[in-house]
């Protein structure tokens, strides 16, 4: 008889105190080996609010993201050897007392598996906050026409609440000639971001 | 510049989570935790390239020289506290090892002192502790960091509890999948007891998961109290749970 031993390690909160030196200057996306990302430079923000639409103040945003040719630099990627290398992906940030977080990025690619299925451009999100025991993960999408996209993930949400998924250009807020996209997540209460199952 | 080990290959699949093994969402006298987790149930979704991959160059990206805690530059006094040697290995649900996982770790002071401007804590700092490592798994998936043993201190406001000694530990596995957060307690500890975070973890088991081991004391480094323990990252499992 076989049994599995292995047990993933439980999670925890990430606390009030994540320490400076561990966010400090993740949040630039745009160069990557002393080289500037290729595409549309934008900057994505929003804020992370909690039930009663109260600011979080402290919470930690992470990015995971393809570059602007849709490709992932990372080995599963089979169009890897194409990905830009002025472009690391990754990203991290703090929110401030407006529950605001900043980052500038470029706009992603769409991606497309190996079996043909395209994803929309999107980013990929996570909050650590106090009092999430678990990571929360959410996706944040990127389209002119957000009622025509198909995408596998966005067509598992519940129609009435994916055009919270929606990055929304806010041109009031554009920063120079960058393009601003704001992206805010509601941890819970009304028009509540869907999340995902980790 | 060191060299770091080759990544170990990202698995294709991954499991959720079985709750039965992990913290609860929302713990009973925890406030922050019942307006800041998710009415509507989490939505499952297919894994894609997307979720599949994630940051692979770790190593280069962020400073990851930093395991020694108890003396953060070579000119520095020691730091205050119990000498401690933190080590293990970070492993998936095979029990293979993770080579090239990005391990951050954070923590208070000897007295309960985090170097944070959200910490209102009246303790003492200690200049010389900067409070944070940052290493890179070797090979064989292990991790080892040289800090002191974290004191206790008070938290919440109206109905406040005393945190037990703990270390926050951030790890980047393979893929987005496998991004793991939580913290470290230590056995025998009065104050693990009563904190809502690690009884937030319903299933004793579970919580063994994320207690250090003290290891035999009349072997390795004289001056250092040795603790153990290994983190398992979801993701493969060839050997399938017995029903």
């Amino acid at each position: 008889m076989s049994q599995r031993t292995w047990v993933p390690s439980p999670y925890g909160t990430i606390g009030p105190f994540f320490l400076k030196p561990l966010v400090d200057g993740c949040d630039d996306l745009t160069q990557w080996n002393g080289k500037k990302a290729r595409g549309q430079q934008i900057v994505l923000t929003g804020r992370v609010v909690e039930e009663g639409n109260a600011p979080v103040l402290n919470s930690i945003v992470e990015l995971w993201q393809a570059d602007a040719g849709g490709v992932f630099p990372h080995p599963l990627d089979p169009r890897a050897a194409e990905a830009d290398p002025g472009f690391f992906g990754w990203g991290r940030a703090r929110t401030d007392r407006e529950g605001r977080f900043q980052f500038r990025t470029i706009l992603p690619g769409g991606s497309r598996e190996e079996n043909g299925v395209a994803r929309c451009p999107h980013i990929n999100v996570m909050v650590l906050a106090i009092g999430v025991t678990r990571r929360l993960v959410t996706t944040a999408f990127f389209s002119d026409t957000p009622e025509s996209v198909d995408d596998p993930a966005l067509n598992c949400v519940p129609a009435n609440a994916r055009s919270r998924l929606f990055a929304v250009r806010d041109a009031a807020l554009d920063s120079g000639a960058t393009p601003v996209y704001r992206f805010d997540i509601v941890l819970r209460g009304d028009h509540e971001t869907p999340f995902f199952l980790d | 510049m060191a060299s770091h080990p080759a990544k170990s290959t990202a698995p294709l699949e991954y499991a959720p989570y079985d709750d039965a093994t992990q913290s609860l969402r929302q713990i009973p006298r925890y406030p922050r935790s019942f307006t800041r987790n998710p009415s509507q149930p989490l939505i499952r979704r297919p894994l894609t390239l997307s979720e599949r991959t994630g940051p692979a160059d770790l190593a280069r990206r962020l400073p990851v020289d930093r395991m020694d805690l108890s003396r953060p530059d070579a000119g520095t006094a020691r730091v205050a506290g119990q000498l401690i040697h933190v080590a293990g290995r970070v492993l998936d649900e095979d029990g293979a090892p993770l080579a090239g996982a990005m391990i951050e770790l954070w923590q208070a002071n000897a007295s309960g002192k985090y170097i944070h401007e959200m910490d209102r804590h009246e303790a003492p700092v200690d200049p010389n502790f900067t409070g944070w490592g940052r290493l890179v798994t070797g090979a064989e998936g292990e991790y080892e960091f040289i800090t002191i043993k974290p004191g206790a201190y008070p938290v919440g406001e109206s109905d406040w509890w005393w945190r037990p000694p703990h270390i926050h530990f951030s790890i980047f596995g393979v893929s987005w999948m496998q991004r793991y957060v939580t913290q470290m307690f230590f056995p025998g500890e009065a104050l693990n007891e009563t904190d809502l975070l690690y009884n937030g973890v319903p299933d004793p088991e579970a919580r063994q998961r994320i207690t250090f081991q003290l290891q035999p004391t009349k072997v390795g480094i004289p001056n250092l109290l040795r603790y153990r323990q290994d983190f398992v990252m979801r993701g493969k499992r060839a050997t399938p749970a017995v029903d």
